[in-house]
């Protein structure tokens, strides 16, 4: 077992490097320092002050060989943009925004908590909600219910997200006046009238998808042995499905689910950007309407971060589960 | 550049047309197919009225212009642009669908009656501009596919057959990209590579790249185990040939469903990326994005919504619903015996 | 499982509350002012700040030494902290010096960048030697100010830039310390002279009249040194750019500037000191005109009254218009634009629709000092100079074919004035009389230029095609490319083929530092009420291609440039008069810009909101206007009650499509 989990975070670790290398080919040779410099500073500032800001920010070294050190000093290669740009991810110091030069750390940590208060409590009511209504037709699987709720799903998934944000903005924002239309204010008192629209937003537009793959375990347990001898035997029908049925099933059901849990940070990047939740989502939006390639750098490496922290947890709880993994 | 995508689109159904040529020789692709047709025929029908509206699209020529009209002499006009004439079939601003009069202000239109969805803020015909769409919209799709499919075949079959190294190689890159969040990664391939229709396309290719390659290295892994290849290899088949006779085919329906998928996860990412600013021009999401602000008028004009996101809505649906069927038929579980 | 449903419904729209308003329940009775900004500011220091959002901010924290008079039309300039408007003073040798003295106890906002004074707070007085702080902060090159190229003429400038570069690029350690000690070290600026505590004196090298208007905005307000040094990013405090420490009537108190901020009362503020004569600036004018009051933009009741009147303000930011507009139709905001979308729900024959009349609100007209335009780059070979008579042509026949009052009809329902020169209503030099011929749309006369341009029928004789052209923008938004289509479409008439190449901001800019563009599209809003304001992004000194300037046109002119000269520095007389209009006249010749428009703000003001008047130059001057809180909240009651009968339908359609399988269920299960 040890070793299989040092196996696997040694190859978590080797990802991650990827990812940092494939970052630094996307940011740094393709786009050029200076036009960064000048879309923060304007087209008319005197040389020194594009040197100075490129110094600031990090841009002004080059990129794999830094020749002014002489060959056997260790400053060659670690005076370069790409050490930099390691050494920085590594220790998850962030530096200044691009854009406006906040510190990204601190733009993060103001971000976090309206992102978590919009996806933990969609992800949460998106799962019960879609297992509910997956055992519900699987139950009743075959009859009209059933086939009305498959088409309903296809029909529900063929619609692209952003039609569903216009038209829930309008519908219960304008039409029906439930909810504000968009804002944020992390009150307590009043954030919960914030959040109600864009999470049901969220949830309509998912739970197509989210109840077919459901109702697809589901049909597969329930066709198992054991749950017709568990009838045979006699027991309600609630008692198999919820008892029997929905536990077995939560196993694979939960692993899909793990993979998710990284988008809860990343947040939801359109929702936030209509509904104007100043999250992590709406942080990304902005870098890319502003430019600002250093926030964007930092949104990927933790998207991605956070992407294979959950591979991880989710072959480690596999391992425990199945012993057959560990033992390959 | 536009002759470009023509030949790309034209290539494109040619291809499918000739695959499906090659298919045909083998009973279970026919009969697979004739369950397809016997399950989904509307589905089927509409695609196939898509693509034809697409090759329409395609096929433009220069000349033939009316006298006079310099402008368009010059220009390649594709049948569409020919049967619709756009530079004389316009009002001034918006009308409704079918009005004798313009939607503000009443003045009598130039062609009453004769917009089926209306005309927008310039007065271009929404059907015209909708059916525009349709090529961009298998552009995104397809020719995005196109791209990508040979090279994950490529590295997937390669690495699930030859292993080892290569497996170890090929599954490190898949991780790799797998990791970053597909639609930022999307973004920042954009902004690096800069706005146009084939860098969308590459950078769309690259993101769903994955995907593809992870199916085929799963399948081939498990066809290598199978009996009848063991048996081609104790008989001296060379590898390439026990690549492109067996393996490939048997893997072919995969990646059929998987292309069909991915064509709708395409198409519908393209409309976010519409909304960032960084779409292709002359699609659905651009459409849409124009158009979103216009729900809100009063009195309210919904028309241009309505065409952009009725025909993503039917494209979508029908690909989803032709792709649910395939599945549905490759597994021997849900097929239906003996028909 | 179908109680679990209907009950999952209604516990999550009880726990929403189920309200539409985004603010506390418990503000419904102050005085706040509840507002909304689009782009969220960059920074809030003055000597760079320049954008709306950003003035929104610091036209209130900081006061400056002389402002506009808040009613008087046209603007005219009254004391601020200054306590008069300085007569300038010609020398010998052609130099021009102003002298102001401030106010004596005017205070700073509390701010832990000041060490405690004797009362035990951490605030201090605001004295002369921090006016000139901010001044050398101007023309400081590491500060990249905006306001740099103005105070470019102030005596000693260039010598105190050269050598404070020098001194920091000799010594690394010199270059880290803290600003004012630099400017110390590096020796003062010639032209900057502090005598006392009160008194400044600024010397110019040649006259500049219009630099008294400099002094009405943030750029010039005094800036404490203690600030400038304690700001610095470090040890978790803030950039200077987020931090905002002046002596305004309100000061910052929360700033989350992608998302809102907030404006309180400075108890301390100089206008709440009674002082020997009442500072023009901190009392409510008292010379109230009748129109105004007719119209119902001011309160007489308020005339002469001390300032500011509301406790608070709240600026929210709201990105997209539709919510915005909403959110104001709500009550939620209390005065905002009206959105293309709804303009004909709101506005009928020009003038406010009976249901908006119903609610009380009030609608404000204003054509601001902006003109949008089109122009073409000079430099090119096909359209510019070196094309001579050809070009000139060409140009005259491109500006003939746009039909602004159409493309105003489509795009700003009307809103806007036709502009005919560069030069707006209501600034000198405009004359509303005039008619430039090449703006009156006539796409035959179009032809018929084109054809004396050698372009018949828009062919060009060199490929026998229509001649290429392109319109080359960094703005790829849906609505600006509806828009630059309608040009294109208008010149598509003469028989041109331009393209629009939309491309990133980055590479726009690229192709503009290259001269690697033709025709394209840009806005200018005055700084200032002089037409010197205007004309300046014509002169040839200012080329884009040449000197970086506002000049993008990259237009020169020699007899234009002459008259400009002569004209920059006169009075607003018969004189000066004539010289624009022969400018006027070469423009329109020339043709190196096609005028568009001028904007027309329309702001609906809701009736809980007093003492709201459009001000174009300045910006929005909160310390005039105040709001009634009761009013406001019955009023919101009043429009805000939530629909709730979906709710039941929804519910019931959900127990209605289930209840026949739970029947067959059960009988099934007996």
């Amino acid at each position: 077992m040890l070793g299989y989990l040092v196996r696997r975070l040694a190859y978590g670790g080797l990802t991650v490097v990827g990812v940092l290398l494939l970052l630094f080919v996307l940011f740094f040779t393709v786009t050029d320092p200076d036009d960064i410099a000048r879309k923060a500073i304007g087209e008319r500032a005197k040389p020194e002050v594009y040197v100075q800001w490129k110094k600031n920010h990090g841009y002004d070294r080059p990129l794999f060989l830094n020749r002014e050190h002489g060959a056997a000093s260790a400053a060659r290669y670690t005076d370069t943009l790409l050490f930099e740009h390691f050494r920085r991810m590594l220790t998850f110091d962030f530096g200044r925004s691009d854009a406006d030069d906040t510190p990204i750390g601190k733009r993060l940590r103001e971000g976090a908590g309206p992102s978590l208060s919009l996806t933990v409590p969609l992800f949460v009511l998106g799962l019960m909600i879609g297992v509910t209504i997956a055992l519900f037709v699987a139950f009743f699987r075959e009859t009209y219910i059933d086939r009305a709720m498959l088409v309903v799903c296809m029909l529900a998934m063929s619609v692209a997200g952003l039609l569903y944000i216009i038209g829930g903005q309008y519908l219960a924002g304008m039409l029906l006046r439930w909810f504000p239309i968009s804002g944020f204010d992390p009150e307590a008192s009043v954030v919960a009238r914030f959040l109600a629209l864009p999470v049901l937003v969220g949830l309509v537009s998912g739970f197509g998808a989210d109840v077919r793959l459901y109702r697809t375990v589901f049909i597969e347990e329930m066709n198992r042995d054991y749950v017709r001898t568990a009838r045979a035997k006699g027991c309600g029908d609630a008692r198999v499905m919820i008892g029997h049925v929905l536990r077995n099933a939560l196993i694979p059901i939960l692993t899909n689910v793990v993979v998710a849990i990284p988008f809860l940070f990343t947040g939801a990047l359109l929702l936030e950007s209509f509904f104007g939740i100043p999250g992590l989502g709406s942080l990304t939006v902005e870098a890319i309407q502003g430019n600002d390639f250093a926030t964007l750098r930092t949104m990927v490496y933790l998207g991605a971060l956070l992407f294979i922290a959950g591979q991880l947890l989710t072959d480690i709880s596999y391992a425990l589960a199945d012993p057959r993994v560990r033992l390959s | 550049m536009a002759w470009i995508s023509n030949i790309t689109v034209i290539l494109l159904v040619a291809g499918a047309v000739w695959l499906a040529r090659v298919a045909s020789r083998s009973r279970y692709w026919r009969e697979s197919a004739r369950e397809l047709w016997r399950r989904r025929r509307v589905a089927l029908v509409v695609i196939g009225v898509f693509v034809f509206v697409a090759l329409l699209d395609s096929i433009s020529w220069v000349g033939g212009a009316r006298d006079g009209d310099n402008m368009t002499a010059f220009q390649a006009r594709s049948i569409i642009d020919r049967i619709f004439q756009p530079e004389t079939f316009k009002e001034a601003s918006y009308s409704a669908p079918l009005a004798g009069v313009a939607f503000y202000g009443g003045k009598e239109l130039k062609y009453p009656g004769a917009h089926l969805l209306g005309t927008d803020i310039l007065g271009r015909d929404v059907v015209y501009r909708a059916l525009k769409g349709v090529r961009v919209a298998l552009l995104i799709g397809a020719f995005t596919s196109l791209l990508v499919i040979p090279i994950a075949l490529l590295f997937g079959v390669s690495a699930g057959y030859f292993g080892r190294r290569i497996d170890d190689g090929v599954f490190f890159l898949m991780t790799v990209l797998a990791s970053v969040p597909s639609l930022l990664l999307l973004i920042a391939l954009i902004m690096a590579l800069g706005k146009g229709t084939l860098q969308i396309c590459i950078a769309l290719g690259v993101t769903g790249w994955v995907h593809f390659c992870r199916i085929a290295r799963g399948e081939t892994l498990k066809l290598r185990e199978a009996d009848f290849v063991d048996a081609a290899r104790a008989l001296g088949v060379s590898d390439t040939r026990i690549i492109f006779r067996h393996i490939l085919p048997n893997i072919a329906h995969l990646i059929i469903i998987t292309f069909a998928l991915t064509f709708t996860a395409l198409v519908l990412s393209e409309t976010i990326l519409s909304y960032l600013g960084i779409g292709v021009d002359g699609s659905w999401g651009q459409m849409i994005d124009q158009a979103r602000n216009e729900l809100s008028r009063a009195p309210i004009v919904w028309w241009n919504l309505a065409g952009a996101s009725i025909l993503l809505f039917t494209l979508v649906l029908a690909v989803n619903a032709v792709a649910d069927a395939m599945r549905d038929i490759a597994d021997p579980r849900t097929r239906r015996e003996g028909q | 499982m179908r109680c679990a449903i209907v009950a999952a419904v209604c516990g999550l729209l009880a726990l929403a509350g189920c309200t539409n308003n985004p603010y506390p329940d418990a503000d419904d009775h102050r005085k706040v002012l509840y507002s909304s900004f689009v782009e969220a500011p960059r920074t809030l220091d003055p000597a760079v700040a320049y954008t709306t959002a950003e003035h929104i901010v610091t036209a209130n924290v900081f006061d400056t030494l002389l402002e506009y008079h808040y009613l008087r039309r046209p603007f005219e300039l009254i004391p601020g902290l200054a306590t008069g408007i300085p007569e300038a003073v010609t020398k010998a040798d052609g130099s021009q010096s102003y002298r102001f003295k401030l106010r004596d106890g005017v205070m700073y906002h509390p701010d832990p960048c000041f060490t405690l004074n004797g009362q035990g707070q951490r605030a201090r007085k605001t004295v002369a030697a921090d006016v000139a702080f901010q001044l050398t902060r101007l023309v400081d090159p590491a500060v990249n100010s905006p306001a740099a190229s103005t105070f470019a003429d102030v005596l000693g400038v260039s010598e105190f830039t050269k050598r404070l570069s020098e001194m920091r690029k000799a010594d690394p350690q010199f270059a880290a310390l803290p600003p004012h000690v630099q400017y110390e070290r590096a020796g003062r600026v010639a032209g900057i002279a502090v005598d006392g505590e009160l008194d400044l004196e600024i010397v110019l090298a040649k006259p500049n009249p219009q630099i008294l208007y400099w002094f009405a905005m943030p750029f010039t307000t005094p800036m404490p040194w203690e600030a400038v040094a304690y700001y610095d990013g470090n040890e978790g405090r803030a950039n200077l750019g987020d931090q905002a420490v002046g002596t305004g009537p309100f000061r910052l108190a929360t700033y989350a500037k992608q998302h809102r901020f907030t404006l309180e009362r400075f108890a301390d503020w100089y206008g709440h000191r009674p002082g020997s004569a009442p500072a023009p600036g901190a009392v409510f004018p008292a010379d109230i005109s009748p129109a105004d009051v007719k119209a119902g933009v001011i309160d007489p009741a308020y005339a002469g009254r001390p300032m500011p009147f509301l406790e608070r303000i709240v600026f929210t930011r709201e990105r997209e218009g539709i919510p915005r507009f909403n959110k104001m139709l709500q009550g939620y905001y209390d005065d905002g634009g009206i959105i293309k979308e709804s303009f004909d729900a709101i506005i009928k024959d020009d003038q406010l629709s009976p249901e908006m009349v119903a609610r009380g609100m009030r609608l404000d007209k204003e054509v601001e000092p902006t003109i949008f335009y089109v122009g073409f780059n000079m430099d090119d070979p096909v359209l510019g100079h070196s094309a001579g008579e050809k070009g000139r042509k060409l140009r005259q026949a491109m500006s003939i074919a746009v039909d602004v009052p159409e493309y105003l009809r489509l795009f700003l329902n009307g809103r806007g004035e036709p502009a005919q020169s560069p030069l707006p209503p209501a600034i000198f030099g405009y004359d509303k009389d005039y008619k430039n011929p090449f703006r009156q749309p006539d796409i035959a006369r179009g032809r018929a230029l084109l054809e004396e341009a050698g372009y018949k029928n828009g062919i060009d004789p060199a490929t026998q095609q229509p001649l290429k052209l392109s319109f080359d923008t960094g703005n790829t938004t849906a609505q600006a490319l509806l828009q630059y289509e309608f040009m294109v479409g208008a010149w598509r008439q003469l028989g041109l083929d331009v393209r629009v190449n939309a491309t990133t901001y980055n590479q726009f800019q690229q192709k503009v530092r290259q001269g690697a563009y033709q025709i394209f599209q840009w806005g200018w809003i005055a700084d200032f009420p002089d037409p010197e304001n205007f004309l300046f992004i014509l002169i040839c000194e200012n080329s884009r291609t040449k000197s970086q300037g506002a000049n993008t046109a990259n237009f020169c002119d020699p007899e234009f440039d002459a008259l400009y000269r002569e004209m920059k520095s006169l009075p607003n007389t018969d004189q000066r008069y004539q010289i624009i209009r022969r400018m006027v006249a070469i423009l329109e010749r020339e043709r190196p810009w096609i005028e568009l428009f001028h904007n027309e703000s329309y702001t609906l003001n809701h009736a809980w909101l007093v003492n709201a008047k459009p001000m174009g130059i300045s910006y929005p001057a909160y310390k005039y206007k105040d709001v009634k809180p009761k009013l406001r909240t019955e009023m919101r009651a009043d429009w805000n009650t939530p629909v709730r009968w979906p709710l039941y339908l929804l519910a019931l359609l959900i127990a209605a499509a289930t209840w026949p399988a739970v029947r067959t269920y059960q009988r099934e299960r007996s």
